[in-house]
């Protein structure tokens, strides 16, 4: 069994001192995915620094911005039946992630900070635009999650900083959304996942955001389906066509659990159904 | 090594305990209560259920650490006070819900965070909360009818 040592900082300042004390120690908060890449061998920390009693990270509040506290569990999520109300489609990926037991213990920030190309909080996240704050030694900054994802496992985190919170504007009064994921078994990790939000207008798409994982090094938003969706009504060629654009836009590669043909007629399958549930609604 | 206190099945203890244990090594080897079982060891197949303040956890993932001042149920606080087996125990004796029962004492801490949640769940919700459970013999049907013969007999009560 790997040894390390496993601090518990009870405040920011206490888990940055740390860091610095020894910057190969990871942080961690639920751990669920750290503690499997730990047996596995696939890293070998001599030291963890939890998270898990710091108070900033903790708590969901919901003003014209939601913040969501990079502490709150998957179940918290899952649960809190306001911010199901505001952003149904991050409660459904929610619902998805795991099991019961790991959505227990699992966090929004550990599952963005893991930056998997599965990542499943973060296509919803990304078609609402959220921000993430991150807190470092010498101050905190915010940026796009766009962002935050610079390859599978690599997130643009200094040494030294911590995601803090995720910010999320409510979203338009007439916006709809959707999200798909398909794994080999429905615990599992994704193949390939889809979120859309759309405003309607009448007949018109005003605003379109869609974002897809585990079709790509990253979770990303599909800019080109988007663009030839926006301003027009939803014809069934019109979601044809944006369904092969959107396909086309995905970069996924075959692995244990899928093939990379598989993954992309996946992509075109989600983007029809999700066009079709929110026009149809 | 450190000296945990928490609460087991309703009593406090206190174990020791090394930074890097997780809180199957404290149950099984710290206080003998081998009941919990460690089937992946990678929060995969729930053989290592228990109920950590009310709520189902693998505790082949939890650090120990973190178990300080929690409330820790295992499948040996199910049994009743005279050693009887509860109603939950006794239906998936009745209903045929175990067979070698490697996973039975996961599922049993999974059914019952479960129906403290949901004193009435139907066969979908039981497969859904029930998902981070595997089971290699039964097929899981007998597993599902246990509950729910399980949530009959405690709504009786």
């Amino acid at each position: 069994m790997n040894r390390f040592a496993y601090r518990r900082p009870a405040t920011l300042d206490q888990a940055f001192e740390l860091k610095a004390a020894d910057p190969s120690a990871y942080f961690v908060a639920g751990a669920t995915d750290t503690l499997v890449k730990i047996k596995n061998g696939d890293i070998e920390p001599r030291a963890l620094i939890s998270l898990r009693s710091i108070p900033e990270l903790k708590g969901i509040e919901t003003g014209e911005t939601v913040r969501i506290g990079s502490l709150t569990t998957i179940s918290e999520i899952v649960e809190d039946a306001e911010l199901a109300k505001i952003f149904p489609v991050l409660a459904e990926a929610a619902r998805q992630l795991g099991s019961r037991q790991i959505r227990n213990v699992a966090t929004i920030g550990g599952n963005l900070c893991n930056c998997s190309p599965c990542a499943d909080t973060a296509p919803p996240l990304l078609v609402h635009e959220a921000r993430v704050k991150l807190a470092g030694r010498s101050g905190s900054r915010e940026i796009p999650l766009s962002e935050f994802f610079e390859g599978p496992g690599q997130s643009c985190l200094a040494t030294d900083e911590i995601l803090e919170a995720v910010l999320i504007d409510r979203p338009a009064a007439g916006a709809r959304g959707a999200f798909f994921k398909k794994g080999r078994v429905r615990m599992d990790l994704a193949i390939a996942s889809l979120a859309a939000l759309i405003t309607l207008d009448g007949e018109l798409c005003t605003r379109v955001r869609l974002a897809a994982g585990s079709v790509a090094p990253v979770c990303l938003r599909l800019t080109k389906a988007e663009r030839h969706l926006e301003g027009n009504p939803l014809s069934p060629e019109l979601v044809s066509e944006a369904a092969e654009l959107a396909a086309g836009e995905v970069t996924p590669i075959d692995d244990v659990r899928a093939s990379a043909i598989y993954r992309r007629r996946l992509v075109e399958v989600f983007t029809r159904r999700a066009l079709a549930a929110i026009a149809g609604r | 090594m450190k000296e945990l206190s928490f609460e087991v099945n309703g009593k406090p203890v206190k174990v020791m305990a090394e930074d890097h244990h997780r809180l199957i090594d404290v149950l099984r080897n710290g206080l003998g209560l081998t009941g919990t079982k460690e089937g992946c060891g990678e929060g995969e197949c729930g053989a290592c259920t228990v109920i950590v303040d009310g709520r189902a956890v693998n505790s082949c993932l939890y650090p120990a650490m973190e178990i300080e001042g929690k409330r820790v149920t295992t499948v040996e606080g199910l049994t009743e006070p005279d050693n009887r087996l509860s109603a939950l125990q006794r239906a998936f004796v009745e209903e045929g819900g175990i067979q070698c029962g490697f996973c039975t004492p996961g599922m049993l801490m999974s059914a019952r965070a479960l129906l403290d949640e949901n004193p009435d769940p139907d066969p979908q919700e039981i497969r859904e909360k029930l998902m981070g459970n595997l089971c290699r013999c039964t097929g899981y049907t007998q597993i599902v009818e246990s509950i729910q013969k399980a949530a009959e007999y405690e709504r009786k009560k």
